[in-house]
């Protein structure tokens, strides 16, 4: 009982104030972002006429639109409600914020689920988003100069192999845990994809939402198991 | 593509404007510091846990800020440097910015980036990127709140149940992602396995060295890549 009643004070203290500080930023973000297209246009008058602007808002709604919905829920299970918010508004999902909480997960031994869980892998998002805007900062006002000190084997290295490198060492930290589980998670999306060659929008949710059903029925199966 | 369009990209105003944006997503960050610390203390979670938690994302997001870093020093010299700054702190993967300022500069009728490429392109340009970004940033702003009721109806109040899930979930991602490398193969799928296994490694060391655990998944990606290059070319 008392579990309960703090589970439930954690839903007050904690949901409530992430989802007004979440909801408020992300919109300021989206909308502040035409910021630098409203400069050109009050400053040069340049802005796309309404055909052209409509025109490239069809195309790019036709390559990534269906992503825009799809993301978000596919996701949530694995960034959680401040986790979301964050992602989303700082982007680089994959290769950055879920690597990062799920380090910070390991680290503090938390385990998933719990108000802790909550609270290790928010901070492990945020200190990944400081040092992602102290990189990107510094990129932009320092530029083209730097990226002379890496030499052109590594640099290329960095732009092709560190994104699959990730990938690849997220999945192995998952994999441990859930080996069975495992299997199909990477059975699934190979097969959409590969064999079947469906589009990377619908193969995201058959992948996440499959691999969760597949893990119901081991979780089913080992209950019983325990129980008999 | 003319110095002139460059210079104007990189005019004051344009950095004003992409500041602004930019530090929308600091702020953001600073307030859920400060919100996980205040909760931590009311749930009587050890603020050492809580330094150690953001320590290690400041740490993990070294390796994967180098390659975006790399990345963006080529789109700074199209769309200029305040615009890919902004881009690449909200929302941007740069693969995903660059799609789309392409498909900005061929609505305009010209190729990104070449002599053609005008101050009409480069508006088409940025508008398309900020439109493409208000696309994901209106629907997580507007749904996030539902999402969370449809994790508790998934997950049932069974906290164990819900722990599997969170994990099978993102098995699903990342195999997802993981795919793709795959079927590339080469090099790529060389850093996918190199990655995968060294981190399974590295975490059955760390039962005995506990301090390197915040390191692993950065010695993690540097040894797929060290595959990749001697392996996979």
């Amino acid at each position: 009982m008392v579990e309960n009643k703090q589970e439930f004070d954690f839903t007050k203290v904690w949901n409530e104030p992430v989802i007004r500080i979440g909801w408020i930023t992300v919109l300021l973000g989206s909308l502040f972002a035409f910021f630098p297209s409203l400069y050109l246009w009050i400053t040069y008058k340049v802005f796309p006429p309404l055909p052209m602007a409509l025109k490239a808002w069809g195309l790019v709604a036709t390559a990534f639109g269906a992503f825009y919905v799809v993301e978000p829920i596919s996701y949530y299970a694995v960034l959680g409600l401040s986790g979301t918010y964050m992602g989303f508004l700082s982007g680089n999902i994959g290769n950055l914020r879920v690597p990062c909480a799920a380090m910070a997960l390991e680290v503090t031994e938390a385990e998933s689920g719990t108000p802790e869980a909550e609270i290790a892998a928010t901070l492990g998002i945020a200190g990944s988003i400081i040092t992602n805007l102290i990189g990107v900062t510094l990129a932009a006002i320092i530029g083209a100069a730097l990226i002379k000190i890496f030499p052109p084997v590594i640099a290329e290295a960095f732009k092709t192999y560190t994104v699959p490198a990730i990938f690849g060492a997220v999945f192995g930290q998952f994999a441990i845990r859930y080996p069975k589980v495992s299997i199909f998670g990477l059975a699934i999306p190979l097969f959409f994809l590969g064999v079947l060659k469906f589009p990377a929008w619908a193969v995201i949710p058959i992948a996440v939402f499959g691999t969760i059903g597949i893990s119901r029925l081991f979780y089913n199966q080992e209950k019983k198991h325990s129980q008999a | 593509m003319s110095p002139e369009i460059l210079r104007i990209a990189n005019s004051p105003g344009v950095w004003i404007g992409a500041a602004i944006t930019v530090s929308v997503v600091l702020i953001q960050a600073l307030l859920y510091t400060r919100l996980a610390y205040q909760t931590a203390d009311k749930i009587n979670y050890p603020r050492e846990k809580c330094n150690m938690a953001f320590r290690t994302g400041l740490i993990t997001a070294i390796g994967p800020s180098i390659a975006i870093f790399i990345v963006m020093v080529g789109m700074m010299s199209v769309v200029g440097g305040p615009v890919t700054w902004l881009r690449l702190s909200v929302i941007g993967a740069a693969p995903t910015e660059l799609t789309a300022a392409t498909i900005g500069a061929e609505a305009r009728g010209v190729a990104f980036g070449s002599p053609d490429y005008d101050l009409l392109a480069l508006a088409t340009s940025w508008w398309t990127m900020a439109i493409n970004g208000f696309g994901w940033l209106i629907i997580v702003s507007l749904f996030t709140h539902k999402l969370e009721g449809l994790r508790e109806r998934l997950g049932g109040g069974d906290p164990k149940w819900l722990a599997a899930l969170s994990g099978a979930a993102t098995l699903g991602v990342f195999g997802y992602l993981d795919s793709g490398h795959i079927l590339a193969g080469g090099g790529r799928l060389i850093a996918v396995i190199g990655g995968a296994i060294s981190m399974v490694f590295l975490l059955q060391l760390t039962e005995k060295i506990k301090w390197l655990r915040e390191y692993t998944l950065g010695i993690a990606m540097l040894v797929g890549m060290a595959l990749a290059i001697f392996l996979g070319s």
